[in-house]
């Protein structure tokens, strides 16, 4: 047996880049659905000064006969005949001497004691995107982060792994290289800019 | 016969749990280690008594931070008080929906002064926070400020 051969029987038994392109592919099946669901959070909670990206808030104005009541039960007691709501109230508080606010599940009646004038808020978490910004930003906590750290981990495996899954001119000793260059020079330059210039 | 008798004691087992889960409330943060709390109005009169001390407090949640879910405001027990409950972003995320439920707080009190410029500052941006307009002339001068910063809390 010459020495090429055995070398080339060697390659055979392990082929780098075969079992690079596997891992790329299951880590990235594995990734998938986490991914999305993260990047679409992320666009979701970056726009957070602009709306809220987790709940739907409802206002509406209503107005019903002044409260007359003074004392704090009996106000309570004629408001809630006043607004007359199948829900169960949780509680109740006057933050000041004319306000009386109403508390349901996921709902709350401001009133204007006074006036009458009632803003009614209906809070109701946006589906779907709510649960991917509680598991992006890791409200669970416990389990969630170490699932979470995996994940991560994985996403390092799948772009450490993608760079070498082509060879040639478009792998990452040619064109792959520029693109490579580009994603890495796009945050450095920005946060030159942010620190020095902007 | 026998399999769906185990599917209701499967149920009922599930129920049965989520009940204790719902009495028990929902914990936030790190585990609550006080065992007698402190009334609201009680900080709010004498806050400098307070000052850096760690304290459990009780009471509904009459407002929630919409965005952020970074803090809350937990009634007193008298008329017209609350006190803000501050945790870290991110560290503790109080659900919009917790708003008037009832909550057993851990925090340390902080008690600190702010000037006119820094509560306009402070006003405009919880009022672009709520998508409300905010009125710089009812700030009429220097503010103490009491807050909790929250360390764990149970909401029921």
């Amino acid at each position: 047996m010459g020495g090429d051969e055995a070398t080339q029987q060697v390659r055979r038994r392990f082929n780098w880049r075969r079992w690079n392109n596997i891992l790329h592919r299951d880590a990235g099946y594995l990734v998938a659905a986490l991914t999305i669901a993260y990047g679409i959070s992320g666009i979701a909670v970056n726009h957070v000064q602009d709306w809220n990206p987790n709940y739907r808030i409802t206002k509406e104005i209503l107005t019903i006969d002044p409260i007359s009541s003074t004392a704090r039960d009996a106000m309570i007691a004629e408001a809630l005949r006043k607004i007359s709501d199948a829900d169960s109230l949780m509680s109740s508080f006057r933050p000041d001497a004319e306000t009386l606010q109403l508390f349901f599940d996921k709902k709350m009646y401001t009133i204007d004691v006074p006036t009458g004038n009632v803003l009614m808020e209906v809070t109701r978490p946006r589906r779907v995107l709510y649960e991917m910004n509680q598991l992006h930003l890791n409200a669970p906590k416990r389990y969630w982060t170490y699932i979470a750290d995996l994940f991560s981990l994985a996403l390092i495996v799948v772009a450490i792994t993608g760079l070498f899954v082509l060879k040639g001119k478009n792998g990452i000793t040619g064109r792959g290289a520029w693109l490579t260059f580009i994603g890495l020079a796009v945050p450095v330059l920005y946060w030159v800019y942010h620190v020095y210039g902007g | 016969m026998m399999k769906h008798a185990r599917g209701v004691l499967v149920v009922l087992v599930i129920l049965m749990a989520g009940a204790l889960f719902a009495a028990e409330g929902k914990k936030y943060g790190k585990p609550l280690t006080l065992k007698k709390s402190v009334k609201i109005s009680e900080i709010l009169a004498t806050p400098e008594n307070f000052n850096g001390k760690k304290v459990l407090v009780e009471g509904p949640i009459v407002d929630v931070c919409k965005m952020r879910g970074c803090w809350i405001k937990i009634g007193s027990e008298k008329e017209f008080e609350s006190i803000q409950f501050k945790v870290e972003d991110g560290v503790i995320i109080f659900p919009a929906e917790a708003k008037g439920r009832h909550a057993t707080a851990e925090g340390v009190v902080s008690v600190k002064t702010f000037t006119k410029e820094d509560l306009i500052e402070q006003g405009t941006k919880h009022a672009k926070e709520e998508g409300m307009e905010f009125d710089s002339s009812t700030v009429k001068g220097p503010k103490t400020i009491v807050i909790i910063n929250g360390e764990g809390a149970v909401i029921k």
